[in-house]
């Protein structure tokens, strides 16, 4: 049975008193063709179901639901439609109660707000929920609420946080607390490789991840093979990434479950999949705690820790506990890294917040028969003319007013308008009569967002130059590559198409200072997120390269322990021991059996 | 002047630059005109031209060729316009060579502009199979990209089929890689189509460049910034001081509202503060807000405090433009005045209630918080 709660709520001055209940679309007990998306809960408040069904609308969603009182209940339902405009909504669905089609089709208002689906009169203590999607193109449903009053939820996420935390009598702060040598959220390659190099040497380690698998990027879920080169870390780093199938092949699927097991098999790792951190609470600049909450069930837990690592990609542990950070490109004179041919491309004059963009990778396939696509007019203003089958890297979307943080979503909706709508395109060639999609990916594959700052920026002139650091923990020789919109060169191309401008350089090193927060005591940072230039970023971006981050800042943390101080101090104290720890990691230890 | 040349060197199946210093060209250029756009050519050209050749102190040395001379072409009033060079090179797959004839031509700043064949040669393929029409169109676009894949992979990378771990330079596919190469030369001249890019793209690109910086005077600067080139503009641009931005300034509007999107944004982004603090220098830019891409119209909304009330007033014409983030800009800069300037408000009701803009809900609740 689901939980659900049921408050009495007094209303203005005639005191009237009505039956509510709230019920979280994420905590259905049968999800059916619906997916949980909590990539945004920052931004619009929740997770959500998403019915991701590439055109062909999925199973329904369904659960069971009690009731206190029997009554004419108004069933109203937190949603947005995606796509506003002169179109038909592309992410239409509605209300079953008892088998009964709520009278309003749902998914239509513009900004998620709520949306009156009908009136339903329970008789019964027990009753059935169902949520029926009509199209396959990504009705979203946040939340469901049955009230006996005439008054309309409130719409704007600020109302809302506080509105929900009445009506579910949430508590202010986690009940459960647990504890652990190290914390570390965000279970993409550097998080999990941290988790295992921490664990190896002892620790007892929580992995905090928002998704069911592990890798990020490099997850079946958003499909990015890991580049790069494995430094020290060759035997970690095996466990974890990829072979360098296409972007976007279900061959990661034979890597997730590699990646998986491995992790797993650490007894001192207590994996967390599906909760996402929601705060971090820093006093004097050490971070006491963290929360995070299941992401389906809202369950929270107070995560305790003398260490944390912020490998969530977009800082959000540095964010929270008020660690500096950096969000877009320095002007070229900052840090010199001008490169005279690519110009204001590479690194322009005046500062500015454009990054680079994410991607949202997807394929098709030639089916036996012929394959019917429906029209997708809500699109066509961002497809155009484009017709492809299948989306690689370059599939990539920035956007200057955009934030690759507070304007996820819409940035991930624009790429499946784009995908959807040149898939319709190519669908339109006599060529691709049966053609299918088989995939298009829900999750935002970031590239870049908030960077964390740390005693040490990396920049361009490091890779370059080659330059040695007697803290150097992580290696690379991949080219620094900084992509940019072709739209940017000529209007004529789709928005979301990117070019790649590389820049040769020697082998290249990261020191360790790149990887703790400058002003948060015990934060080490690892991934997207460590302590780089915006051009800096563009080489060890890549996976194998921050699995080394994470890797090096997992020995780190033990080191943090065993002589109980805090990141800096490794540099500063005890970086031969470290340094001798690193070096150590590049030879496979002799297996007891060969002893 | 120190002269650096480079010299192609044939050896199996590499290419390698080498550097050399002093060398003396081994031949003369003739004096030779051009009155015809060429054949291959993505620059603007005025019909009528003459272009005289003129020598340059530079060449390119072509092994067993000898040196290739690199001219300059002017006009009949001696304004530069081109640089070109008549190349002839041995192309070598497998053992066998043959000769490649070529004229290259690079702008003022040392970018490719295009190429004509030379009289009475062809382009030819593996097994002397002679290029058709489209292969000379698409050796033309492969000169075009200066971004072009052959400019990070030695010849031997393209051939031959690479191991995985060696193809981590993007992160896209080892097969993707190959067809991104299959897709942009020509099919059957690999080698030619890797020679011709090596030489157009080669150390004579920056060396042409800096020739051109080193006789770059104001009326040089002039005609760039007149010019439709857009790399002319970002140089001319990039060379304004700041009372020279005051002295071109129409012309400044005209590319901002003309010019490609990376162009608008360094005028946006680089304009003098002056610019923002009068009414009548700024309102051109604002006057574009409706023809410029949306980048350029963030980058300008940056500005909306600076912004004089009738361009407010222009703005709330524009609201359906507007993204999300922009509309919200534009809405903290008229929340004073929303409610009293009853244009501004009309727009606003306008926009709020007309049912078909995606982002009308955005005004609708900034006018509800209003009352």
């Amino acid at each position: 049975m689901k939980y659900l709660v049921l408050i009495l709520c007094f209303f203005g001055i005639n005191f009237m008193i009505s039956q509510d209940l709230l019920l979280e679309a994420e905590s259905f007990d049968e999800k059916g063709g619906w997916v949980v998306d909590p990539q945004f809960i920052e931004q619009m408040g929740s997770s959500y179901l998403l019915a991701h069904g590439m055109g062909v609308p999925v199973e329904n969603a369904q659960t069971q639901v009690n009731f206190k009182k029997n009554g004419e209940y108004k069933v109203w339902v937190r949603t947005k439609n995606w796509v506003p405009g002169e179109w038909e909504a592309p992410g239409k669905f509605q209300i079953k109660v008892n088998g009964l089609v709520l009278e309003n089709t749902l998914g239509l208002r513009s900004g998620w707000g709520w949306e009156y689906a009908g009136a339903v009169q329970i008789t019964n203590k027990k009753n059935t929920l169902e949520l029926v999607d009509l199209t396959g193109f990504n009705g979203r449903c946040d939340a469901i609420y049955f009230t006996t009053s005439d008054i309309e939820p409130p719409s704007s996420v600020k109302k809302l946080a506080t509105w929900r935390k009445t009506v579910v009598m949430e508590p202010l702060a986690p009940k459960i607390t647990k504890k652990y040598d190290l914390v570390v959220v965000g279970g993409g390659i550097a998080g999990c490789a941290a988790a295992i190099a921490a664990a190896e040497q002892g620790l007892q380690v929580a992995l905090i991840h928002d998704r069911p698998v592990l890798g990020g990027n490099a997850s079946s879920e958003i499909r990015v093979h890991t580049l790069g080169i494995y430094g020290n870390f060759e035997r970690i780093l095996k466990k974890l990434d990829t072979e360098h199938y296409p972007n976007g092949s279900p061959e990661a699927h034979k890597d997730q479950i590699k990646r998986d097991n491995n992790v797993k098999s650490y007894e001192n790792v207590s994996l967390f999949l599906n909760w996402r951190a929601y705060d971090a609470k820093a006093v004097e600049n050490k971070i006491s705690y963290v929360d995070a909450r299941q992401t389906a069930s809202a369950e929270s837990i107070r995560f305790e820790a003398p260490l944390f690592v912020d490998s969530t990609g977009d800082g959000w542990i540095g964010f929270w506990a008020g660690a500096e950070f950096s969000y877009g490109r320095e002007s070229v004179d900052q840090y010199g890294e001008e490169w005279k041919e690519h110009g204001e491309l590479w690194s322009p004059k005046q500062p500015d917040n454009a990054v680079m963009g994410s991607s949202v990778l997807w394929r098709s396939y030639e089916a036996e028969e012929v394959a019917e696509f429906p029209e997708v007019p809500w699109a066509m203003p961002v497809a155009r003319d484009y017709a492809k089958v299948k989306g690689e890297w370059q599939w990539e979307f920035s956007r200057n007013d955009l934030n690759q943080i507070d304007d996820a979503e819409e940035i991930r909706d624009h790429m499946l308008r784009a995908i959807y709508g040149s898939f319709g395109n190519a669908k339109k060639l006599p060529e691709n009569a049966n053609r299918k999609l088989e995939w298009v990916s829900y999750l935002v594959g970031k590239r870049e967002s908030r960077r964390l700052v740390g005693d040490y920026i990396f920049t361009l002139n490091d890779a370059k130059s080659g330059r040695t650091f007697p803290d150097g923990v992580v290696e690379e020789t991949r080219e620094v590559d900084v992509h940019y919109q072709t739209v940017l060169e000529d209007e004529k191309n789709p928005d979301f198409i990117s070019e790649a401008l590389f820049y040769k350089t020697p082998k290249y090193y990261i020191p360790y200072r790149s990887l703790y927060s400058k002003n948060i005591s015990n934060l080490f940072m690892a991934g997207r997120n460590f302590s780089t230039s915006h051009v800096g970023l563009g080489g060890p971006r890549v996976m194998r390269t921050t699995g080394q981050m994470g890797a090096a800042v997992g020995f780190a943390a033990s080191l943090c322990k065993k002589y109980d101080v805090n990141p800096r101090d490794i540099y500063t104290g005890y970086l031969d021991e470290y340094m001798n720890l690193i070096e150590e990691q590049k030879y496979t230890p002799i297996p007891d059996s060969k002893k | 002047m120190k002269i650096i040349i480079a010299v192609i060197l044939f050896s199996g199946l590499g290419l390698v630059w080498i550097q050399k210093t002093d060398v003396i060209p081994t031949s003369v250029s003739q004096n030779k005109t051009l009155s015809n756009k060429p054949e291959f050519f993505v620059m603007e050209w005025r019909e009528g031209m003459v272009l005289e050749n003129k020598p340059t102190p530079f060449f390119i040395e072509v092994e067993t060729m000898g040196n290739q001379n690199v001219d300059i072409l002017v006009t009949a009033h001696d304004r530069p316009v081109l640089y070109t060079a008549d190349i002839c090179t041995p192309v070598c797959a497998d053992g066998e060579c043959r000769l490649m004839y070529i004229t290259i031509y690079w702008n003022l700043l040392g970018a490719y502009a295009g190429y004509d064949k030379v009289e009475g040669q062809t382009l030819t393929k593996h097994d002397h199979v002679e290029f058709l029409k489209q292969d000379y169109e698409k050796l033309h676009h492969l000169l075009i990209d200066d971004n072009s894949i052959l400019k990070r992979k030695k010849i031997d990378e393209l051939v031959l089929k690479p191991k995985e771990s060696e193809l981590d330079g993007v992160d896209a596919i080892a097969g993707a890689t190959i067809a991104e190469v299959k897709e942009s030369v020509v099919d059957g001249a690999l080698y030619s189509c890797y020679v011709a890019w090596n030489i157009a793209h080669g150390p004579i690109k920056a060396e042409l460049q800096e020739y051109t910086t080193s006789n770059f005077d104001n009326k040089l600067k002039g005609y760039m910034l007149m010019s439709s080139e857009v790399d002319y503009q970002m140089y001319a641009l990039n060379s304004l001081s700041e009372s020279e931005y005051f002295d071109y300034k129409d012309r400044i509007v005209q590319i901002f509202k003309s010019g490609i999107p990376l162009v608008r944004t360094y005028i946006v982004q680089n304009l003098p503060k002056l610019f923002w603090e009068s009414e009548s220098l700024q309102r051109p830019f604002w006057e574009s807000f409706a023809e410029v891409d949306i980048n350029n119209r963030s980058l300008l909304l940056n500005h909306i405090q600076e912004a004089p009330i009738e361009v407010l007033l222009l703005l709330a014409s524009n609201l359906e433009l507007m993204t999300k983030n922009q509309l919200k800009l534009y809405l903290s800069a008229i929340e004073n005045i929303a409610m009293t300037n009853p244009d501004i408000n009309a727009q606003l009701l306008r926009f709020a209630e007309s049912g078909k803009h995606t982002y009308a809900y955005i005004v609708a609740e900034f006018l509800e918080e209003m009352e």
